[in-house]
């Protein structure tokens, strides 16, 4: 190599160098002053300049000032609440359920707007009452559906519309399908996005640098977290009165079925095991099955194993579990009957005891993998199973819905 | 013939080896590697979940030869039997293919880097399973899953060579480029039934599959890929000399009396068959036929009439050591075997070849 090619590789070198520092330098967004949202005709906002800390995520400046809050091509909206005005005390409205405890919210007395609420993703200021909801998780659309009219929900994901996993795919076969591409989303121009801790970083960097309002909230598994969920979303959607009332009811249904079953003893083994293709699966502590195991009276047979989540195991796994019930939250689509009848043939199963006594029982999976309320429904489905003579009559099929 | 770029295995330092002949590194090595993969094995039995005392896993394993034994459980006997034993043999006959056809194409493709994936075998068999997993044909009958992922893997490796043989001129440059092409098209595949598939529980499943494993192995199992893998073996151990050959040259190997053209056609086929019906049963297992029949290379020499045998028990010892870990590990839930190869077998890999730089470089 000469040295007139060493000086070419050398200025090359340099100039991607620049060139990349350029890029990383444009990439990074401007430091956005934190402007008040503009006062639009659909949705009149505050003109209050929002003092945004530091270390607060500031999501606003788009879609505040250049976008209506309620999108202009949205379908004809339901008569928007009365104007959050930029009245220094915003009147109440009547709140059932003290909110002081619910996890993310940042001032439980401000009902007016703009309120501020904590997510996973930092505090996020929400300048109005949200008309057009994308929510891109299961779980959430579930609890929006509960919250909300169901026209204010403008688009789902695949899985919600999908009756295998989704317990409300019956009410959004119509709706605008979204995908995981941040920009399926956008083209919804929604006011507000929440989303489950699995949506990516990525995807919610990807929305507010678009302008779109993105608070992620967490998704636990005990039914005091449930509770925490519907009126944390109740109080983003502007819907206080509706969560409170909704808590009340799901809350209820929990009470009546933890009163029986809390008091019983002994309190049986049960495992949630499951089969693709040929590998096993069981679900230990902090997982949907468990907290539904739980509250449904039964030992979680993985947990007790120490498996945490949702894990593989093999057939001896199952063994030394040893569950006086097994369930198999499994969709039948994805072969849950052959696979119960499949573990009555294996031999080496048959001294355990759920098996020796026939205690197998395919379960309606979406009761119990889905990330809300719905899984107190799953709770009633194992209760019945485990307490036959408490539970002699069936659960309500379905919950109330917001109207 | 000699591909373009690849290193030429003419230089091969056969002097090293010489000192010690065929017959005399096959006495050293294979019993005390065959020793090795019985020890293991008897000790992977004994290890599980299920806690079964050492005497009796001895009693039990005894009985099955007819020999009279005290009475142990029956629970633990139908461990040991339906679920232990069968899943040791999978992962032995697994080992063993991937092994023998790694070895097998590395010295064909004249490349110490090569292995069973070169062919297309290993995503052939994946688009196999992945297509069988996304259509619900996993559940129309017990072994549907690895009949697709072996009609996969025989699909693309013949794929792979029709490319290479187009026009009847058949070249292992072409070959070799067609194999990654090949495998490039194919991984697409894969990424796309992914991306489109709306099923969380398929995609688990394919994901899993992806990562290689040998949980729930039974004897169905064993009846299906052992013969195969068994058979392959065999044939490629007979056809060892004239591997020997081929890797002088074609010339070379011609004039000593080897039909080149057949030969090369029975040695992919051969191997092509033995990952597919490993792959078949036990997903993607990466780096054990790369990394088994290397190591091997460097301790006993490339005369493929030692290490072809080698790599058989090699590969049987490493995936029958790594299953037991994965499956031990973490017990009562398991871990990925196919994860745990790679997590284990690079590194070693890495730190032989900075250890052993000049000797491979020779290779």
């Amino acid at each position: 190599m000469s040295i007139q090619q060493l000086r070419i590789i050398g200025v090359l070198v340099v100039l991607l160098f620049a060139l990349a520092l350029t890029a990383c330098s444009s990439n990074e967004p401007p430091p956005a002053p934190v402007e008040p949202p503009a006062q639009t005709a659909t949705t009149p906002s505050t003109t209050e300049v929002v003092e945004v800390p530091e270390e607060q995520v500031e999501i606003e400046p788009v879609a505040a000032t250049e976008e209506p809050i309620s999108a202009p091509d949205a379908a004809p909206a339901p008569e928007p609440e009365p104007a959050p005005a930029p009245d220094p005390e915003p009147e109440p409205e009547p709140v059932k359920r003290p909110l002081d405890s619910v996890r993310g919210i940042v001032d439980p007395t401000n009902s007016g707007w703009p309120r501020e609420v904590e997510g996973l993703n930092g505090i996020v200021t929400v300048p109005a009452k949200p008309l057009r909801i994308i929510t891109a998780s299961v779980g959430h659309d579930e609890m929006t559906l509960a919250l909300v009219p169901e026209e204010r929900l403008v688009a789902v994901g695949s899985a919600t519309k999908n009756a295998t996993y989704s317990n409300v795919a019956a009410l959004v076969q119509e709706k605008v399908e979204i995908s995981r591409d941040p920009e399926t989303i956008v083209a919804q121009s929604p006011d507000i996005v929440v989303t489950s801790p699995f949506f990516s970083v990525e995807g919610v960097e990807a929305l507010q640098r678009a302008g779109i309002l993105v608070v992620q909230t967490e998704l636990k598994h005990d039914p005091e977290a449930r509770i925490n969920s519907i009126l944390l979303m109740g109080y983003i959607f502007g819907e206080e009165e509706r969560a409170s009332e909704f808590a009340d009811e799901v809350q209820a249904r929990y009470d009546a079925l933890v009163a029986v079953t809390s008091a019983k003893e002994p309190m049986p083994r049960v495992l949630a095991l499951t089969q693709y293709s040929d590998t096993l699966w069981v679900a230990g502590s902090n997982s949907t099955e468990g907290g539904v195991i739980t509250a449904a009276g039964g030992i979680n047979a993985a947990e007790e194993a120490g498996i945490e989540g949702n894990q593989t195991t093999s057939l001896e796994g199952v063994i030394v579990m040893a569950p006086d019930i097994i369930i198999i939250p499994q969709p039948v689509e994805f072969g849950a009957e052959e696979f119960r009848q499949s573990l009555f043939e294996i031999e080496a199963l048959a001294e355990t005891p759920a098996i020796k006594n026939g205690n197998v029982h395919v379960v309606e999976s979406k009761h119990f993998t889905t990330l809300s309320y719905w899984n107190i429904r799953g709770a009633e489905d194992l209760a019945r199973i485990l307490w036959p003579d408490d539970f002699p009559n069936p659960p309500a099929d379905t919950f109330s819905l917001a109207e | 013939m000699q591909a373009a770029g690849l290193p030429s295995f003419r230089s091969y330092r056969l002097h090293h080896y010489r000192q010690i002949g065929v017959a005399a590194r096959l006495a050293i090595g294979a019993p005390i590697l065959l020793l090795l993969v019985l020890t293991v094995a008897l000790v992977s039995l004994s290890l599980g979940p299920v806690d079964i005392p050492t005497s009796h896993v001895a009693w039990i394993v005894l009985s099955a030869f007819g020999i009279d034994v005290p009475a142990f459980g029956r629970t633990e006997q139908l461990v040991i039997e339906q679920i232990r034993l069968p899943r040791i043999i999978v992962g032995a006959s697994v080992g063993m293919a991937l092994g023998v056809a790694g070895a097998t194409l590395q010295g064909l493709f004249r490349n110490p880097m090569a292995d069973p994936g070169i062919i297309g075998v290993s995503a052939g068999g994946a688009v196999g399973a992945v297509v069988a997993i996304a259509t619900g044909m996993t559940g129309l009958f017990f072994l549907a899953l690895p009949a697709f992922a072996f009609a996969g893997a025989i699909a693309a490796s013949l794929l792979v060579y029709g490319i290479a043989a187009v026009g009847g001129h058949f070249s292992m440059a072409t070959l070799l480029l067609a194999g990654v092409a090949v495998n490039a098209f194919l991984g697409a595949i894969v990424s796309a039934i992914i991306i489109l598939l709306p099923d969380n529980e398929a995609l688990r499943e394919i994901l899993f599959w992806l990562a290689g494993g040998l949980d729930s192995r039974a004897w169905e199992h064993v009846w299906i890929a052992t013969p195969l893998i068994l058979g392959s073996a065999a044939v490629l151990l007979l056809l060892a000399r004239d591997l020997n050959l081929l890797m002088l040259g074609d010339d070379e190997a011609r004039s000593m009396g080897v039909r080149v053209g057949l030969t090369r056609v029975v040695l992919l086929a051969t191997a092509a068959l033995a990952t597919g019906a490993a792959v078949a049963v036990s997903g993607t297992i990466a780096f054990v036929g790369l990394v088994i029949p290397h190591i091997l290379r460097l301790i006993l020499g490339p005369d493929n009439r030692v290490l072809i045998p080698m790599s058989a028990l090699g590969g049987a010892l490493f995936v029958i050591l790594a299953d037991t870990v994965a499956r031990t590990i973490i017990e009562p839930a398991e871990f990925r075997v196919g994860v745990l190869t790679a997590f284990v077998g690079a590194p070693f890999f890495l730190l032989l070849l900075i250890k052993n730089k000049r000797q491979v470089y020779s290779l």
